[in-house]
Parts: structure tokens; C-alpha cells; sequence
């Protein structure tokens, strides 16, 4: 009768049915949040399933007992007959008082243990390269959120004495790259997240829930990957004009791999060698520093926008998205989507809604088409291209 | 300059230089009026008109959605259309329409013949239309609220939000809040004071008391939002401090806040829903209210835990563990008193002999479609569980299987039971079930698939999204079932319109038509202006239904009364009922101007400072009554006409 | 409401439902002031670069003003006997008395402000001063509404309007005058009693 009753009822119960499974196997579900890839994740995953569970028994219950209740007391003859008239039974009153009581103390016990391990810290240190020395490093990534980007920074001795209070003006950090974080596998990362400007919320559904990024707050929060891959996300709090396109990438890569992008990532910017990388390099210095900076050129503190900064770009091609995480940087082949950097050159906010004239998002800088190819020609300088693999698993639509 | 009882007192007051409206007829009588029902058919087709403007917006918000990088709205536009969608259905179409059965059942159902206050009702009702004006003016003076209907600081302030819409946000909620305090002061005092004899708190219906500590939430809760809301104006317009991060600001504050009103606010608006369809059910499966002393002590005491929730909406917000440990505890045993209240509507089912006409249609609607919200409910109480859910679909799906699900389907549950009370001719039952379930199919097709999508990971409040995310096919679906409730809506006008048509000329219908078992059913349909031809002696809970039934020896029902022989026939003359009056109209229109000038020239606020003020010296310098106006009987003075000059 | 039409027409409480009202309306203020009060409270240390508040609060100056507007429940309630003895004329110097009493604490309230403000500390100077002035700035527009009402009574009985069966009225105006005094009380020891934060 259930099932019967689950047919009739049609999208409701089809709805939940589809619900338990689809989720689960949608094939191309990057921020599915049934599918954890990590310890955090895995640990709230093992209490919602369970939950879900407990409430698709009542909901089969209530429901059940509704179509019952339906069809067996329907009035079919219409007479003035009347029912037994009863007014209440406070024992079984009580008895649906206290059953759901106990239901939720189990289900608390176990949601106060899960929330006590996703508090507890157990990072260890790994071991990196720094400037030719081997050096332990905890590791811990400071993440800023400001409209509509994200920025990580890396402090390699730690943040003892780091004052990230004031987000709009942070110490100087060793690594600082933007959109894609880039993390060991198989170690728990230290996140510090905090905002340069309004509430955002930072998260990778494989890998743990969220956490919002709010101005004048340093919140902890954590991540691991059990494995190298590539694991998606979205900023959550509604955080103005194009909170849709503030998205962001975790990348887990080995402990090898993740000392040699560190020892990449220290390297200053060297000088373009081409003409017109140079030339594009005399354009960057003229309109780009305003906001931008490359280490090793320009590094001044502070950009001419409301969040005080802009994505650091000494590495830029090393990341394969840019713009909040939204455009490819590379072909699927391993060669530059120049089409697209050209049009986010030319007119940025037509291509990503962002409130320029209001010192919030990149402006239109007014190149002409020979500047535009200079501008590309120098920013192919920074940075190397990451490998194919990492193209490909980072690609986004 | 205060109430009195004689003509000559009234003419001998040196500043009862106004003269009060006549009851009169046309527009005139109704922006005059005091009179509750009057007042409560006011509040109901401006929240009708409001719920179809905010589900314009929906539909809008839909089409967006319903492909990959949707281009129907653009982001500006998108953000301003999600912000108004839930300021309309919350404070202009859902609030406002449980105001409207408020007003018009609750002195019917105590035995009172006005609200004690009839002026501030009026006000109210005023107050509330120009609070919902101002919000929507916004769309022609300068851009709508773009910052969320929780408005987060500080995304709200002036830098992140440059256009005028949040300050049309923070001045016309201010309004719409003084309008649903003063209402909710006014009822609070009319239920307490003016029972009729024998109706003691034990014997009102379950819908009195549900309204009751609804009008409780909101004394409290109102004033904590005014707050809220007069930060937000004042940093905006004044340059305050409160928000801005660079100087110390906590970016925290706002959401207290505002969740400290908005949680309770969730159970205000709940809470009517629940009243009525505890007076659906059992009518319509002819028993009584299964544990009615249950039934109010769970509405209780969703009045009180409310107030300790809150924070659940903040569990990713940096609140400390502690904070959300205790409020994941306390939200998750806050589904106790509301699984009672299921369980005890499914027990007053059992047993019963069930007529399933479009009122008991809705009503069964509510329990099963509010489960749902419910256990989903449950499933982020769960704090760890809801740092994956909170801010994704799953959310948005929880909340409307509770607002759409809960209480949109209990309204309509009311609209269909009361619409003979107030109009005097039934709605098609027939049409309604087709309203019915058409709404169900497309309410489980709009929502049921945000589920999926949340759980996908489809953030909230995202104006596009990608493709490749997996999010294609269900917000199609979801689209598809939204234009469903809109025809499922279209539906109910249609029925509207044709049983009115269709009564033309006709009697109205007798004055029981559903059998029913409340006091309000003792005046005929459609109600008379004086509501009851003498005020009745209440004897048991249940009183409607008791004048008509008994036991015989056996301990069956018998009918003793027919429902004509019980019901009063409403030819009582000479009832002596309250003025009417302009000043709460002219106090409710010197509001904008003073929000206008706010936000755009000073200079506005005088004249708009003026009307406000005029209206309250000639309100309260108003002689009490229009001695003329007494229908000759000057013994029978209502309580309800004397006011003293409280402001 | 008239004591013969109180009689008359019995309230389920015994309470009028003007004076139910006041109550019920006192109970919203209190979340009101509850809520601004909670604000000050996490922002007292919030000074930025502005005056602290231990750098510029005046407190035997203050606590005299408090005790002026304490002063003005006791008149209230002076006139409030008055009229209920009908003794009209006593009840107008009382409500002129607690008007002028409110209007003292009122004029402290502009004093302290101006004196605030030349001492660099502006309503934009940071949360601490927006929250001040927020909170107190509240408070004293209820008194002065209070006081409004006060001298619209004193006209009216100057006229002759009101009289030994309007005492009503004055008992609940009285009401809202001395849950505004009770509320003094509440902001004066948040504000001023406990020991301030200094820069």
C-alpha cells in the first residue's frame, strides 16, 4: 500500500525518492555534497545520511498514515451520522511527546561528536624547500574573500605574529595566488578565513562545509583531500552584483609536487626578454599596478579599490582559471584561450557584471587591439603552465 | 478630550472641533472605516494583490533559473527581483493575509463585536498599505533592494549597495513593522479583554489562541527588527558607524539581529496557518480537536522556544562551537512540540466520518507538505550537516515546503472555510479541488527538485549558474512546476469571480454551511455589521456546535438545534458600534513622505511630519462618537468606543 | 475611558483596554531598548581614533540630571492623586512640574551632547558614538514625546477638558513617564556606573 501510495502521490515521493540516489550519482556533479572526498566531509556525510533516513521514515509513516487515514474514514454516504466523539488520550499524547524526544537526544549525541571533531585540529608539519633549505612548515592558508574573488596566502614560518585583523591590510605573505588553492593531499590544512570587504562564504563541498568570510573576523576552518584531484566551489553568502561568478578550486597534489610549486611559487618575476612583452610590460606599469602586483616589479601595499587588492600576478599562468575562477586560461590542448584573456582585457565588466565605476571589480582599461596583444605577451611571462592533467581537471564552462 | 457618555459632554468639548465621519457608503466608507471586517477584507485583498506581485517575481526569479547562464533578468536586476520576492511574500502577501483572518474571526469567534481598539486597527491596516507602497516605489525612484530580504551588513551599507533601494528597504519595513505592532497590541488587548461572557481562555478556539501568541511574538519581536532597521538607516543615511568594519564594526551585529526577530517571525507566520486549519480539520472530519490542551501548549511553547533558535541560521557564520552546539540542541527539540501538533491532526482524522471538500483539501495539504519542511528541518538542526546545506537549494526547498507548503496552503485553507462568513456565498467546491490539486503538483515540482539541486551544491541567491554542475534538468522541472502554481492561482481568481457571479441575486447561503463549530458561525452569512445580535453566553469549548448537538442515552450524537434555529438572524437594530473615521488614513499618509524625504530631499519630511502630527491631536481631540450615528438604542454602547488619547 | 462606562461595561481582566494596551506596548519597548542597550554593550570599546567613553563622560554631571528625571515620577504621581481626588488644580501644577522636570533632563541631554561633540565626538566618529548617541538619542525622544503629551494635558485641563473622570488618562500617560524613568535607570548604569573603557 506504501508503495502503491508513493506511485499515486506522485512528485513528492518521487521527488525524495530520486532525491537519495541522483545526488549521490549524478555523473557530473562537481559540488555534489553526497560525495566527500575528505575527512571533514566524510564525517558530516556519515551524519546526514542517517538522519536523512531516520526522516524518511517519518515521512513514509505520516504519510502512510494520511493515505489510511484518507481512504478509510472518507465519508462516502452522506448522513448526519456522527462519530465516536473522543476528545484526546494523554497517554498517547505523551507516548509522541517523549518517542520524538528520544529520537532527537540520540540523534544529538551523535551531531555533538561529529561537531566536536570537525573543531579539533590535528595538523602536523610537512616538509618544503625554502630558498634551498628544508624547512617544516604547519600548514596553515589564509583565505580572503573580497567582491568577487578569492585570494590564499601562504605564510611559510607560520602565523604566529601574523596580525590578519585588518584584512585590507595584511603582512607581507610568501606565496599569494588567487582562485586556486593549491594543497598537499593527505594533510589537514589550518584555514584563517576572512573578507576585505563584504560577507562571503568559503567552500569546498568534497571537502568539508563552509565557512564565511566576514570583514574584521579571522574564522578557523579546515580541509583535507585524501587524495590528488581537483575539487570545486562556490562562494555561498550573497555577497553583491556577481556572487554567482566568485567561484574557487582546491588543488591536492603530492607532498613532492606540493614543494616544487611552493619553490615555483617563491621565485620572483623576471624581466620579459621579447619586445612586446616588454612593451606590455610598460603598460602593466602604467595602468595594471594601480591594483595589481608582481612580485619582484611592483609591490606596493594596497590597490585603488574598495578590498584594497587585486589578484597577485606574478604566477598568473600557473593557475588555469582567472576572474573569480570563471574563465579558462588554457585550450583543453595546453595552449592559451587567447580569445578569452583578450576580451577580459578589452572590456572586463562585459564579460563578468562588477561595479567598476564604484572602485569594485576591473574596469575597462581603454587598450587598442597592438596594447592588448603587448599585455598578453608580458603576462605569458609569469609563471609556468601547470600540466595537462591539471588543465583538464580544473576546466570549467 | 477622552470618552464619554453623554451628547452633552461631547458637544461641551472646547476642542471637539472635528466631526466624525459618517458610516456612509462607496470608497468613502471604506477608507473611513473601523469596523474589523471591513478592515480584515482590506488587509485580504492587499495581501492577495501583494502575493501575486510577489509571485510575479518568483516566476521571474524561475525563468531566470530554468537554463544554464540565464540572461532573462541580468545580475543587477536578478538580485533585485530575489530581494523583493521574499520582502513581498513575507511582510506584504503572507503577514498581512494572516492579519486579514486576524481581524475579521477573532472578536467573531470570542463573542466580541469589534477589536478594543477600532481606530488602531484602521491605522494599522493604513500603515501597512503605505509601508508596502513605499517598498515598491522603489522600482520607479532609483532601483529596488538589492541586498537580500536578511540583508546582510555589510553588504548593505552605502559603498556595496549605491543605489537608493536599501534605504527604501529600511524605511518601508519600519512602517509595515509599526503597522503589524500596533495590530498586534490591539488583538492581544481584544483577546484578553472583550471574551464574551463564559469564554474563558480554556474555551477559546484553537485559532484565537494560536493568534494570540502570534500577537505575542510580534510585541516582542517587532520592536528587536525596528531596531535592526534604524541601524541600517542611520548608517546609510546618516553616515552611523554600526557596520562598517574599519573602524570596529561587527559585521555580526545585523544578523543577531535580525534573526532574533526573524526566527520568531518564521512562527508568526506559521502559527495562523496552524490555527485554522485546527478548526478545518475537525469540522470537516466531525469530531473534536484531538487534545485541545496539547494542541495549545505545543503552540505555547513553539512561542517560547522560537525566542531560543535564532542562531541556527548563523551555524557557518564564525559563532563559536559552543553557541552552535546549544543551538542545534535547542532547534532540533523545537520539532517536538511541532511533531505533536502533526500527530494530534492525524489523531482528530482517526476515527472521523471525513468530508474531503477544498477546505479539508488544503488543511490535509498543510500536515503532509509542512512534514516535509519539517524532517528537512531536522536535517540541518543537525549543525554540522547544515555547514553543507545552509546557503544552497536544499535551504530554499526547506523553507517553502514550510512558508508554501505550511502556510500558503493553510490560507487558502481559511479562504476556502471563511469565504461564505465573509461574502455570503460559497466558492466552487468543485473548481477548488482542481485549485487544489493543481497547487499540490505544481508546489511539489517547483520545490520538491531544489532538494536535488541543493544538495548538488546550487548555492542560493546565484543569478546564473554553469553548466556541467548537473543543476540542467531540475531547474527546468522547477520552472515548469512554478508556472503550475501560477495557473493553479489563476484557477482561484476564476472561482473567485465565477461564484461571485454566479450569487448574483441570489440569497446568501445558510448560515452553517460546513457544519461548523466555532462561535463566529453563530452570525449569519454574510456577517452583519454589528456582528451579533446579542453578545452569547459561552458554555463550553465548541460552542457552535454544541447548541446543535447533545448525546442521547446511548451517548450518540443527536442534533437537537437546527443550524437556523441556533443562528442569530442578524436583525438586531439599534446596536450602537464605533465612528468611523479619517485619521488613520491621513496618519498613514504623512508616512512616505517622511521616508521619501529621507532618502531623497529633506523638505519632503514637513509636510509628511505635519499630516502625522495633525492626525494625532485630531485623533485623540476626535469627539469619541457621532451621537447621530447611534441607531437610537444609547444604552447599548459598546465598550469598543471609548479611547483615551494614547498615541 | 469614564469610570461610569468602566462599570458599565466590564473588560474580561478589569483593566481598560487603554491602560491593557500601555502595558502590553511597554512590553515591546522594553526589547526595543533591550536591543539598543545590547548594541552599546558591544560597542563601548569600539572608539576607533575617537574620544573613549571613560575620556568623556561627565558623571556627577549626569547622575544630576538622572536624579532630576527620578524627580519627575514622583510629581507624576503627585498628579496623578491630584486628579483622582479631583483636586484639578494641583494636578495642573504637577503635570507642569514633571514637564518642566523632563524638559531639565532633556536640556542636560543637548548639553552633554554639544559638549560631546566639541570634544571631537561626532555621531560617524565610530560604534561607540553611534551607539551613544543611538541609545540616548532614543531615550530622549521618548521623554520628549512624554513631555509633548504632558503639556497637551495641561492645556487641556487649562481648558477645562479634563477632569476627575479623565484621571485614567493621566494614569496612563504616568505610565508611559515612569517606564521611560524605569529605563533611565537601565541605560544610566550600563552607560555611566560601569566602569568605561578609556583610550
Amino acid at each position: 500500500m506504501i508503495r502503491k501510495y508513493l506511485r499515486t502521490r506522485g512528485p513528492t515521493a518521487v521527488g525524495l525518492g530520486v532525491l537519495t540516489f541522483l545526488t549521490g550519482c549524478a555523473a557530473d556533479a562537481e559540488l555534489d555534497t553526497l560525495n566527500p572526498q575528505g575527512p571533514s566531509a566524510r564525517s558530516i556525510d556519515n551524519l546526514f545520511d542517517p538522519v536523512f533516513y531516520v526522516a524518511v521514515v517519518v515521512f513514509i509513516f505520516v504519510f502512510a498514515g494520511t493515505f489510511i487515514i484518507w481512504w478509510r474514514f472518507r465519508d462516502d454516504h452522506d448522513d448526519e451520522e456522527f462519530p465516536h466523539q473522543f476528545h484526546g488520550d494523554t497517554r498517547l499524547e505523551l507516548a509522541w511527546t517523549i518517542v520524538p524526544t528520544l529520537i532527537l537526544v540520540v540523534i544529538s549525541v551523535f551531531t555533538l561528536i561529529t561537531l566536536r571533531g570537525l573543531n579539533e585540529t590535528e595538523a602536523n608539519a610537512v616538509t618544503i624547500e625554502v630558498g634551498g633549505t628544508a624547512t617544516q612548515w604547519e600548514p596553515e592558508v589564509v583565505v580572503v574573500g573580497q567582491q568577487w574573488w578569492w585570494e590564499f596566502r601562504y605564510y611559510l614560518n607560520g602565523l604566529d605574529g601574523v596580525d590578519l585583523t585588518d584584512a585590507r591590510h595584511l603582512p607581507p605573505a610568501d606565496i599569494v595566488t588567487a582562485n586556486q588553492m593549491v594543497i598537499p593531499a593527505g594533510e589537514e590544512i589550518e584555514l584563517s578565513v576572512t573578507s576585505r570587504d563584504v560577507i562571503h562564504s568559503f567552500w569546498i563541498p568534497a571537502l568539508n562545509g563552509k565557512k564565511d568570510a566576514a570583514p574584521g573576523r579571522v574564522h578557523p576552518w579546515k580541509l583535507e583531500a585524501d587524495e590528488p584531484g581537483v575539487y570545486f566551489g562556490q562562494c555561498t553568502e550573497f555577497c553583491g552584483l556577481s556572487h554567482s561568478r566568485m567561484r574557487m578550486q582546491v588543488v591536492a597534489v603530492t607532498l613532492d609536487d606540493f614543494a616544487a610549486w611552493v619553490a615555483e611559487q617563491l621565485q620572483p618575476a623576471a624581466e620579459p626578454q621579447a619586445a612586446a612583452a616588454q612593451r606590455g610590460m610598460e603598460i602593466y606599469q602604467s595602468q595594471c599596478a594601480r591594483c595589481h602586483v608582481i612580485d619582484g616589479f611592483n609591490d606596493n601595499d594596497g590597490a585603488d579599490l574598495v578590498a584594497n587588492a587585486a589578484p597577485n600576478l606574478t604566477h598568473l599562468m600557473s593557475r588555469t582559471t582567472y576572474a573569480g575562477g570563471i574563465f579558462n586560461m588554457y585550450e583543453p590542448d595546453g595552449s592559451l584561450d587567447r580569445t578569452q584573456l583578450e576580451a577580459w582585457l578589452r572590456n572586463s565588466p562585459a564579460e563578468k557584471p562588477a561595479y567598476a565605476e564604484g572602485r569594485r571589480g576591473m574596469p575597462a582599461m581603454g587598450l587598442d587591439e597592438g596594447q592588448i596583444d603587448d599585455v598578453v605577451a608580458y603576462l605569458t611571462t609569469l609563471g609556468r603552465a601547470p600540466s595537462l592533467d591539471v588543465i583538464a581537471a580544473t576546466e570549467v564552462e | 478630550m477622552t470618552a464619554t457618555t453623554t451628547v452633552e459632554d461631547v458637544v461641551g468639548q472646547p476642542l471637539g472641533v472635528y466631526t466624525r465621519p459618517r458610516g456612509g457608503n462607496g470608497w468613502r466608507d471604506w477608507i473611513t472605516t473601523v469596523d474589523h471586517k471591513k478592515i480584515g477584507i482590506l488587509y485580504g485583498v492587499a495581501a492577495l494583490f501583494f502575493f501575486v506581485v510577489g509571485g510575479i517575481e518568483a516566476l521571474l526569479i524561475r525563468l531566470q533559473l530554468a537554463t544554464p547562464n540565464g540572461t532573462v533578468l541580468g545580475a543587477d536586476m536578478y538580485n533585485q527581483v530575489f530581494t523583493m520576492h521574499g520582502v513581498t511574500m513575507i511582510f506584504l502577501a503572507a503577514m498581512p493575509l494572516s492579519a486579514a483572518f486576524a481581524n475579521y474571526l477573532i472578536p467573531l469567534q470570542i463573542g466580541a463585536r469589534d477589536v478594543a481598539l477600532p481606530r488602531l486597527n484602521a491605522l494599522s491596516f493604513w500603515v501597512f498599505l503605505a509601508g508596502g507602497i513605499v517598498l515598491n516605489l522603489s522600482w520607479v525612484l532609483g532601483g529596488a533592494p538589492d541586498g537580500g530580504w536578511f540583508g546582510y551588513a555589510p553588504n548593505t551599507g552605502i559603498v556595496f549597495s549605491p543605489s537608493p533601494g536599501m534605504d527604501f528597504y529600511a524605511l518601508g519595513l519600519q512602517m509595515t513593522g509599526i503597522a503589524s505592532l500596533v495590530s498586534s497590541i490591539n488583538l492581544t488587548v481584544t483577546i484578553l479583554n472583550m471574551r464574551a461572557p463564559g469564554m474563558t481562555l480554556f474555551r477559546m478556539p484553537v485559532f484565537t489562541w494560536m493568534i494570540l501568541v502570534t500577537q505575542l511574538l510580534l510585541v516582542f519581536a517587532m520592536p528587536v527588527i525596528a531596531v535592526a532597521l534604524f541601524l541600517l538607516a542611520f548608517s546609510r543615511l546618516f553616515g552611523a558607524r554600526f557596520f562598517d568594519p574599519s573602524v570596529g564594526g561587527d559585521a555580526l551585529l545585523w544578523q543577531h539581529l535580525f534573526w532574533i526577530f526573524g526566527h520568531p517571525e518564521v512562527y508568526i507566520l506559521i502559527l495562523p496557518s496552524f490555527g485554522i486549519i485546527s478548526e478545518v480539520i475537525p469540522t470537516f472530519s466531525r469530531k473534536p480537536i484531538f487534545g485541545y490542551p496539547f494542541m495549545v501548549f505545543s503552540g505555547i511553547a513553539i512561542g517560547f522556544m522560537g525566542w531560543g533558535v535564532w542562531a541556527h541560521h548563523m551555524f557557518v557564520s564564525g559563532i563559536g562551537p559552543i553557541s552552535v552546539a546549544a543551538f542545534s540542541l535547542s532547534t532540533m527539540f523545537i520539532a517536538v512540540p511541532t511533531g505533536v501538533k502533526i500527530l494530534n491532526w492525524m489523531a482528530t482524522m482517526w476515527g472521523g466520518r471525513i468530508k474531503f471538500s477544498a477546505p479539508m483539501l488544503f488543511a490535509v495539504g498543510v500536515v503532509s507538505m509542512f512534514t516535509i519542511g519539517g524532517l528537512s528541518g531536522v536535517t540541518h538542526a543537525i549543525s554540522p550537516a547544515d555547514t553543507q546545506q545552509t546557503d544552497t537549494y536544499y535551504i530554499v526547498a526547506h523553507f517553502h515546503y514550510v512558508i508554501f507548503g505550511g502556510i500558503i496552503f493553510g490560507l487558502f485553507a481559511g479562504l476556502y472555510f471563511w469565504w461564505p462568513k465573509v461574502f455570503g456565498h460559497q466558492l466552487s467546491d468543485l473548481i477548488g479541488k482542481v485549485n487544489f490539486w493543481v497547487m499540490l503538483v505544481g508546489f511539489n515540482l517547483t520545490f520538491g527538485p531544489m532538494h536535488v539541486l541543493g544538495l548538488q551544491g546550487m548555492a542560493r541567491r546565484i543569478d546564473s549558474y554553469s553548466p556541467g554542475f548537473g543543476f540542467e534538468f531540475w531547474n527546468m522541472v522547477s520552472t515548469i512546476g512554478s508556472f503550475l502554481i501560477a495557473l493553479s492561482i489563476a484557477i482561484f481568481v476564476v472561482n473567485v469571480i465565477r461564484s461571485a457571479m454566479k450569487a448574483k441575486g441570489q440569497p446568501p447561503c445558510g448560515p452553517d454551511p460546513w457544519d461548523a463549530r466555532s462561535l463566529e458561525w453563530l452570525t449569519p452569512n454574510p456577517t452583519p455589521v454589528h456582528d451579533f445580535d446579542e453578545i452569547p453566553v459561552v458554555e463550553s469549548l465548541d460552542e457552535f456546535w454544541h447548541r446543535k448537538y447533545g448525546t442521547d442515552e446511548n451517548g450518540r450524537v443527536v442534533r437537537v438545534a437546527s443550524a437556523e434555529e441556533v443562528c442569530q438572524d442578524g436583525s438586531a437594530v439599534g446596536v450602537h458600534l464605533p465612528s468611523p473615521s479619517f485619521w488613520p488614513i491621513v496618519f498613514a499618509a504623512g508616512l512616505p513622505f517622511i521616508a521619501l524625504g529621507l532618502i531623497f530631499n529633506l523638505w519632503l519630511t514637513v509636510p509628511g511630519g505635519l499630516l502625522v502630527v495633525m492626525a494625532i491631536y485630531a485623533w485623540v481631540f476626535e469627539p469619541v462618537d457621532d451621537p447621530d450615528a447611534a441607531h437610537g438604542d444609547v444604552s447599548e454602547v459598546a465598550d469598543t468606543t471609548e479611547e483615551a488619547p494614547v498615541v | 475611558m469614564s469610570e461610569a462606562a468602566a462599570t458599565d461595561h466590564a473588560t474580561t481582566t478589569g483593566m481598560s483596554h487603554n491602560k491593557l494596551a500601555m502595558w502590553v506596548f511597554l512590553g515591546s519597548e522594553c526589547l526595543l531598548f533591550g536591543a539598543l542597550i545590547s548594541t552599546y554593550l558591544v560597542y563601548r570599546g569600539r572608539f576607533a581614533t575617537g574620544p573613549a567613553p571613560g575620556d568623556i563622560f561627565d558623571i556627577p554631571f549626569t547622575s544630576v540630571s538622572s536624579f532630576v528625571l527620578l524627580m519627575s515620577s514622583l510629581t507624576m504621581v503627585l498628579a496623578l492623586s491630584a486628579i483622582k481626588r479631583g483636586d484639578l488644580r494641583n494636578n495642573r501644577i504637577w503635570l507642569l512640574t514633571t514637564a518642566l522636570l523632563g524638559s531639565l533632563f532633556i536640556g542636560g541631554q543637548v548639553y552633554e551632547f554639544t559638549t560631546f561633540f566639541r570634544e571631537g565626538l561626532g555621531y560617524t566618529t565610530s560604534p561607540f558614538s553611534s551607539a551613544f548617541f543611538t541609545l540616548t538619542g532614543f531615550h530622549g525622544v521618548h521623554v520628549s514625546i512624554g513631555i509633548l503629551m504632558l503639556m497637551s494635558m495641561f492645556i487641556s485641563s487649562l481648558r477645562g477638558s479634563l477632569r476627575k473622570e479623565h484621571s485614567e488618562t493621566v494614569e496612563i500617560i504616568g505610565l508611559y513617564w515612569h517606564f521611560v524613568d524605569i529605563v533611565w535607570i537601565f541605560i544610566f548604569s550600563v552607560i555611566y556606573l560601569v566602569p568605561s573603557p578609556t583610550s
